[in-house]
This record gives structure tokens, C-alpha cells and sequence, in this order.
């Protein structure tokens, strides 16, 4: 059959992958830095252009990963060492301690209601708080506690202890330490996704001063029904509830000065899932969208653009705004376009605005890069070995690449090449195995 | 701290209460300043619409002029600022214009080479004296006046160029302001233009885009506006009443000071020694209610 | 007043003048908008448009450009420089056309010839003025204790330069 194959990474392409590899008979060891799989895709509200509930397409998927006899998730864990090469690799993986017994915890989430230390909550973008011991989200897998030592009183202060004592699985454990553990495999699948583009630097858009000016990520978590405000849009200022929104195209994309050059890919549609949920929620609601260009060339895409304008009343203006103001008083926004298609240099008021940002690699494609031998591009995505005749290998036979961590692209093509990276690793493992 | 003070054409000619106060008050900072000999126009806006070459070569000569001297320059007009500093990039990005200039600065006597630097006079205050260097010389404290900060468009932008301040949330007028024991607080309107360069062409436009600013700084109920720029101070202070007239608003009334000028009260100067009498908004208000706080 | 024009000086400029030309990158323009929105003149003036001016200069018209007065009522203020995506700056390209514009003798506005004259007679756009006080009666540099301005030192040989140099602007 062949050794274990190992999948770097657990969002949606990480998650495929091993089901794929899974199903076929072969081992897989999924490693995933966060205390859960699921990555980016768990924390979308919808996936365009089905309009589908993304946790609820996406969990089953992650429940199968947990179940299957043949996948090994590792959380909390990164690839540390790599040597080796196709068909037998010889991998060092380092697990964070999670402070809680996985053979006892039951996810009750009662530590969490105790914990008395209260720290912004990365998975819900900052928009609300969460304790030092907490469930990443209410879908997690593995659904187990973990304690964010940095944080907590009990490992910085040594005082506390509060979750121990309420833990009726007695699965508390603040003995544990990192684990290193050695893994030989046939071939490895890198998947680690990417990251949101920080718009701060964009200081005409005012990202980080003014409140309201939020990121699509942000966005995705405000309009959740398990997000902080059960997906009613209030906003993060004041909590007035967002009538008149204003999303902004390609923020950190198509530019030589700051940010990236490229295109972001799947800003434009997003952008109009986005909308589209807004006005599901408020008919009323006064929904407008700047864009430059209208990049939609996927399976039904460009239906889903012309149903949000014609069905839904969604507005599209064509003008890169060119600053954005708020109002000291109400905390009300005004976007500076100019509509390109008419020449109207104007200005429109709304309650919200959501800066539609690029996705960038993650900085830990470096290291990753490093372990593993492999190039990276200018802007820090993994390089193909080819990128028109073979975009999923790279140029180290037995290691392939699949989803963001490439560069940006949407759910679909993720997992288009998650499958693709798997034959590909099931092949490696059978010419290289017995 | 030593500069070599270049005044600039608007400064010289009428705008000498800036001039003034800046006199007053740096020195007691401990910055010396230092005249210019031998000076001429930096050529802009004046000659770089219609001879850019023409330009540089009046901006290089004045930069060669405090090379001589063997200081930095502080200039006390944004639009100076900025020329300078895009004549220094010119001529470093292209050696065939610096070789051009220094040819006919030899006729003159000078040599550009670039060893002068150009600072700010935010800079200077901001960075170099610093906000705990001023407000330990403070013994007037500006209590309960709230000014808008107004740095001005030349001196904050382009930031490829300029490294003043934040072009987008430009900070260190403000903090320079509460230095002084004065309030200030951010506004929409801080960094849009005065449009005083948009007079030599369209007078009732300017009048109207810096209307529209100062109805804005009226309206969020500050005392007064503050800038550290000639031609933004001209527009909004000397010509004032035009912008009532052009926008129809009769109950514009905008008291407009130089930083300096506030800076000198804070420090007790008294405002003969600071050109107050020659702003032509009515500033006399706040004046009063800062010197009568004077005990 | 003669001018001792150097035909070196010519060539430069009209180099410069070429080179600043190709340099404008109108065609990497794409249109967007940023500058046109954030720029206070689009707003207050129905014929200025940063962006459409990029466009007319990308599409070639340039001899339609500089005879239009709307090259010269930018206000300078470097926002669309400051901000724009492909940095084309549409202020450095409108200066160029100024300049271009001056060359060939179309009209501009006649305030720039006074700031010349200015610049030539005395080697500064305006001199020191004596101004009206707030409260009445008239103030002078001397009055406030400020020192005599002082231009450059040979006006002679600086005003030969400055005129040569803009002559040499002329192509002539």
C-alpha cells in the first residue's frame, strides 16, 4: 500500500486531501497549527456562488477527518524538520501542550464560563473576547479545551486554577508539555492556506482608526448568526445597526505603491455574497459595491453578479474610492468616489464599510519553505513546478501544494487541487511502497 | 541646534508676523537660527509650472547657499519645504540637471553638492526640541482653548519624499498644540488643501474650498485654527472675509494663528513680539482669554 | 534684456521635456478613480478631472491638453500623487504639460508672469510690503524689528541665468 502520507495544514484543502488519500486506503497525518481543523472556510458565514451555510458543509467534512480509521489529526502542531525524499521522508513534528487531556475532556466548555481571564478572540476576527481556556468555536475539531498559557493567570502568575476545579472529566492538565514526535512518509501535501491583508497602511481608508471600517473577514464574523453579534449587522462603534453599506474593491490588490500587484481572485465575488447577505437580512438595506473590474469567470458567477443586481437591488459603481471619511458626531462614514462610468465625482454616507482585502501568504510559509526545500515567490506563496502543465507539483518530487498557500483562489479550486494533490501523493506512495 | 533660516518670498513680503514670532520664540527653545545672505525665490509655484529646470536651479541655489554655511536649512513656508526636497531628489536622480545647475551656480559662486539638509519647522519643534522640551518652558498654559491643527498639504505629502508627518493622520501639530496646554482633537477636514495654489487661475474656487474647510473647523467648535504655512495662513487669515463673501456665509468667523504664535504666548512673549497684530482674522478673543489667565 | 542662451541647456530641456513625457505612463492608467475622488478641484470644478486627463493624455491628445485651461487650476495639493495605485501622480504630469504648454506658447494664466518678472527684478516674486495692522495703521518690517531683505547678491548674473534658462525652456 505504501507509507503514510503527510497533509500540511487543515482548512478545506488540507481536510480533502486527507479524505481523499483516507478513503483510498493510505494513512494520512494531517498537522494543523491552530487547535482545530477547519481553517478560513469554518469562519465564513456563506460560500458564493451556492449561498450555502459554510460551517455546515464544511463540518461533516471535518468530522469524517476526525473519524476516519485511517487520518491522524495533529493539532497544535507544526512540521519542525524535514529530511529525506519520495517514499521516505523523515519528519519532525513539534506539538504545542494544550493543557488539556484529550482522552478526558468532554467539551462541555464549563473551564470556558469559569475561566476568569477574558483576551480578544482571533477566530472571531477581535470583534469580541474569549477566555484563556476556550473551544476555538463551537464546531471544533477535535471539540477539546485549550489553554492559551500566554495568557493565562495560572501560567503566568501561578494563581487561579479555576478550570481544574470545575472540571467534572478532571481532563485539566498543566504538567503537559511539547511533544516532538518523528513521522516517516511517503510524500507530503502542503496546504496551509493564507492570510488576510492587514489594510492599516492604506491610511486614506482609515482601517484601525475609525471603528467601523472593517475588513471582509470582520465582515464574514458580524453578519454570522454565531458570530458576537448573532449576525445582526451591528456595528462595531456603537452598535447602530449598518442600513447603508459600502464595500471597497481590490484593498492591497492591483497596486504598485502599497500592497500587492495581483489580483486577489475572489474579492468580487465575495463581495457580492456579502451583499447579497446583507439584503437577505434587510431587503431595505442600501447595499453599494466599488469596484474596478467585475472578476467573476466561475461555474455561475456571473449569473450570481446580475442576480444581486437585478434581483436583489445591489449597486455596483465603478471608481476606486479615493478617501474615506467619518463623521465625529454620528460615527457615520463617507466614501469619496468618483463613478467612472458617468464622471460624477461624489461622495455617499453609509453606516459601514467593508474594505474587500487581498489575501497574502502567511508568513510561515517561510520557515515551512525553508524545512522543506522549496522556492517561494516575491510575495511569499509557494512556487509550481510548473505553473501552466504542472501547478500542484513543486520542484522536489513527493512534496505537492494545493489551495491558498499557491496563491489566492477560491473554495472550489482549493479542493479541485486537494483531490488532485492527493492522486498525486497516492501514486508516490504506491510506486514507492512494498 | 543651529539652522540657516531661508524665509521664502511670502514670509519676506507680508507675512512677517510669522517671521516675527518665529524669531521670538525658537531661540528661547535654544534653536539658533541664522540669516541667509545672497537668497532668492525656491521657484515655487512661481517658475516650476512653466520651467522646471528654471525651478530647480533657484531651489539648488539656495540649498547651495546653506551648504556654504555649513548648516541645515529650515525654511518657514510648506511650499519651500517641499521644493527643496524635490530638488534634491531631481538632482540626485539625474546627474545631467545637477550638472546644469552647479554650471551656473559657478557664475554665482556657489556649488550645489547636497550636503544641506532641509527640516520642518514641525520637525524641529516635534522632533528636535521635542513636546517635553516646549512644555517645560511653558508659563502660560492654554487652558480650556481647543485649535484645530491644520500642517498643511506641502509639508505632509508626498510621503515618498517627505517624512514630516503621517500623510494620512498626520499627529505631531496636534501634539505640539496640547504642548501648550491647549485642547485639540481630530477632524475629517485636517488634512484637505487651503487651495491657495489655485488662485493664480480660479480666485472664486480657491475661496470656496478653503470656505468649506473653515466652516467645517467652525462648526466642530474650535477657537481657532492652526498652521505653520504662509500661503494656508494667507488664504485663511488674509482673505477670510473674500471667503464669507463667496460662500454666503455671514457668521464665518475663524480666528487664525501660526503655531508660533501660540507657541510665543505660551512661552509669555507678548503678542507685539509675535506679529498678532498683523493676523487679519479675529483673533483678539482668544488672545484675551489666554493672556487672561496670566497671573 | 538680453540672454545668453546655451544651446547645451536647450537640448537638456527639450530631453528632459521627452523623457518626462514617457515617463508619464498614462497608459498604465487603469481608470480607476482614486484621484478624481479625493482631488478638492474635481469637486468644486465641473472641467477639471485628474482622471480623465490621464485618459486624454494616454489617448494622445496632447495638443488639445495644453490649450485647455484645465491644466492649470490644479491646487497642488498631492493627494492623487499621495495615493495613486500605479503611481502615474497625475500632479507630476500635469506639470509637465504646464511646461510644455509654456513652451509652446499657448496661454496661461497671466499671474505666472508677474511671479517672473518678479523673480527677474529682484530675485523674489513679491518684495516686503508695509501691511494694515488689525486694529488700524500700518506695520513694516522695520517696525517689528526684522532685518532688510536682501536678494542675490549679483542680480546681474542671476537674473542673465534665470532668464537664459527659461528662454532655453522656450526651444529657442
Amino acid at each position: 500500500m505504501g507509507k503514510p502520507v503527510l497533509v500540511i495544514g487543515g482548512g478545506v484543502a488540507g481536510i480533502q486531501a486527507a479524505l481523499d488519500l483516507a478513503d483510498r486506503g493510505l494513512k494520512v497525518h494531517l498537522v494543523e497549527k491552530s487547535p482545530s481543523i477547519g481553517g478560513v472556510m469554518a469562519q465564513l458565514d456563506k460560500t458564493f456562488p451556492t449561498m450555502d451555510c459554510s460551517i455546515c458543509i464544511l463540518a461533516p467534512k471535518m468530522i469524517e477527518c476526525f473519524r476516519h480509521p485511517n487520518i491522524t489529526i495533529h493539532t497544535l502542531s507544526k512540521v519542525t524538520g524535514v529530511s529525506g525524499g519520495p517514499g521516505d521522508f523523515k519528519v519532525k513534528v513539534l506539538k504545542e501542550p494544550r493543557s488539556v487531556d484529550a482522552s478526558k475532556c468532554t467539551g462541555c466548555g464549563v473551564c470556558s464560563e469559569k475561566c476568569p481571564t477574558k483576551v480578544k478572540d482571533e477566530w472571531q476576527e477581535g470583534l469580541t473576547e474569549r477566555k484563556a481556556i476556550h473551544i476555538m468555536f463551537p464546531q471544533a475539531v477535535p471539540l477539546i479545551a485549550c489553554i492559551d498559557r500566554d495568557n493565562c493567570l495560572y501560567f503566568q502568575k501561578g494563581i487561579c486554577q479555576v478550570c481544574s476545579k470545575v472540571c467534572q472529566a478532571g481532563a485539566i492538565d498543566y504538567e503537559q508539555k511539547a511533544e516532538e514526535i518523528d513521522l516517516d512518509v511517503s510524500s507530503i501535501i502542503v496546504a496551509t492556506g493564507f492570510q488576510e491583508y492587514d489594510p492599516s497602511e492604506l491610511g486614506e481608508y482609515g482601517y484601525s482608526r475609525f471603528e467601523d471600517v472593517i475588513t471582509a473577514k470582520e465582515f464574514e464574523r458580524l453578519v454570522c448568526a454565531s458570530g458576537p453579534t448573532g449576525g445582526h449587522l451591528n456595528r462595531p462603534s456603537d452598535g447602530k445597526l449598518a442600513h447603508r453599506v459600502a464595500f471597497v474593491q481590490c484593498v492591497g490588490s492591483r497596486s504598485h505603491q502599497k500592497g500587492y500587484p495581483f489580483c486577489s481572485s475572489v474579492c468580487c465575488m465575495y463581495a457580492t455574497k456579502e451583499a447579497v447577505l446583507i439584503k437577505e437580512h434587510e431587503p431595505a438595506s442600501d447595499v453599494t459595491i466599488f469596484y474596478m473590474d467585475l472578476k467573476v469567470f466561475g461555474q455561475g458567477f456571473q449569473e450570481f453578479v446580475d442576480r444581486a443586481q437585478s434581483h436583489w437591488g445591489v449597486k455596483y459603481i465603478r471608481g476606486r474610492p479615493g478617501e474615506i471619511r467619518r463623521n465625529p458626531v454620528t460615527k457615520d462614514l463617507t466614501v469619496w468616489y468618483e463613478n467612472t462610468d458617468t464622471g460624477e465625482v461624489a461622495e455617499k454616507e453609509v453606516d459601514l464599510v467593508v474594505l474587500c482585502t487581498t489575501m497574502i501568504s502567511r508568513p510561515e510559509n517561510k520557515e515551512l519553505a525553508d524545512v522543506l526545500g522549496l522556492e517561494l515567490d516575491e510575495w511569499g506563496f509557494f512556487e509550481p513546478l510548473d505553473p501552466v502543465m504542472n501547478p500542484i507539483e513543486t520542484d522536489k518530487p513527493g512534496i505537492f501544494i494545493c489551495g491558498c498557500c499557491h496563491g489566492p483562489r477560491d473554495i472550489p479550486e482549493s479542493v479541485a487541487e486537494a483531490s488532485g494533490t492527493a492522486a498525486c501523493a497516492a501514486e508516490t506512495a504506491r510506486r514507492y511502497g512494498q | 541646534m543651529k539652522y540657516a533660516l531661508y524665509l521664502g518670498c511670502t514670509v519676506q513680503s507680508d507675512q512677517y508676523g510669522f517671521e516675527a514670532s518665529v524669531r521670538e520664540t525658537l531661540p528661547k527653545l535654544g534653536v539658533e537660527l541664522v540669516d541667509m545672505d545672497d537668497v532668492s525665490c525656491c521657484g515655487f509655484p512661481a517658475l516650476s509650472s512653466v520651467s522646471v529646470t528654471g525651478w530647480h536651479y533657484l531651489s539648488a541655489r539656495n540649498l547651495a547657499i546653506a551648504e556654504k554655511m555649513g548648516l541645515d536649512v529650515l525654511p518657514l513656508c510648506n511650499g519651500c519645504h517641499l521644493s527643496f526636497i524635490e530638488t534634491i531628489h531631481a538632482l540626485e536622480a539625474d546627474p545631467g540637471l545637477k550638472e546644469i545647475v552647479n554650471r551656473n551656480l559657478e557664475k554665482e559662486g556657489l556649488h550645489y553638492e547636497g550636503t544641506a539638509k532641509v527640516v520642518h519647522l514641525i520637525e524641529v519643534l516635534h522632533d528636535v526640541v521635542g513636546v517635553e522640551g516646549i512644555s517645560e518652558k511653558v508659563k502660560t498654559r492654554l487652558e480650556g482653548v481647543k485649535l484645530a491643527a491644520h500642517p498643511g498639504c506641502h509639508a505632509i505629502r508626498p510621503s515618498d519624499l517627505q517624512k514630516v508627518d503621517d500623510a494620512e493622520n498626520p499627529q505631531k501639530l496636534d501634539t505640539l498644540i496640547k504642548a501648550l496646554g491647549a485642547e485639540t482633537f481630530d477632524y475629517p477636514e485636517k488634512i484637505d488643501c487651503c487651495g491657495s495654489q489655485l488662485a493664480v487661475s480660479s480666485g472664486r474656487s480657491t475661496l470656496k474650498i478653503a470656505g468649506e474647510k473653515l466652516q467645517a473647523v467652525q462648526s466642530y467648535g474650535f477657537d481657532g485654527l492652526v498652521t505653520t504655512c504662509p500661503f494656508c495662513f494667507k488664504m485663511y487669515d488674509g482673505r477670510q472675509r473674500a471667503i464669507k463673501g463667496a460662500i454666503g456665509d455671514r457668521s464665518l468667523e475663524v480666528p487664525v494663528f501660526y503655531y508660533t504664535q501660540i507657541l510665543g504666548l505660551a512661552l509669555g512673549s507678548s503678542p507685539e513680539k509675535l506679529g498678532l497684530q498683523m493676523n487679519q482674522s479675529p483673533v483678539d478673543g482668544v488672545v484675551n482669554k489666554i493672556l487672561g489667565d496670566d497671573e | 534684456m538680453s540672454s545668453d542662451v546655451d544651446q547645451r541647456e536647450v537640448e537638456f530641456i527639450s530631453l528632459m521635456l521627452q523623457k518626462s513625457v514617457g515617463e508619464m505612463h498614462a497608459e498604465v492608467c487603469d481608470q480607476c478613480g482614486k484621484c478624481s475622488s479625493a482631488c478638492p478641484v474635481s469637486k468644486e470644478i465641473e472641467g477639471f478631472n485628474p482622471r480623465q486627463l490621464i485618459a486624454r493624455v494616454a489617448l494622445g491628445k496632447m495638443d488639445e491638453l495644453l490649450a485647455d485651461e484645465a491644466i492649470w487650476t490644479c491646487t497642488t495639493c498631492l493627494k492623487c500623487r499621495e495615493r495613486c495605485p500605479e503611481e502615474i501622480s497625475p500632479y507630476d504630469v500635469i506639470l509637465v504639460l504646464r511646461n510644455l504648454a509654456y513652451r509652446a506658447g499657448l496661454n496661461y494664466p497671466g499671474g505666472y508672469d508677474d511671479f517672473i518678472n518678479g523673480i527677474l527684478e529682484r530675485g523674489f516674486i513679491s518684495e516686503p510690503q508695509e501691511v494694515r495692522a488689525r486694529g488700524g495703521g500700518k506695520l513694516s518690517r522695520g517696525a517689528l524689528g526684522l532685518p532688510g531683505v536682501k536678494g542675490p547678491k549679483d542680480m546681474g548674473v542671476f537674473r542673465g541665468i534665470v532668464e537664459k534658462i527659461i528662454e532655453a525652456g522656450k526651444g529657442n
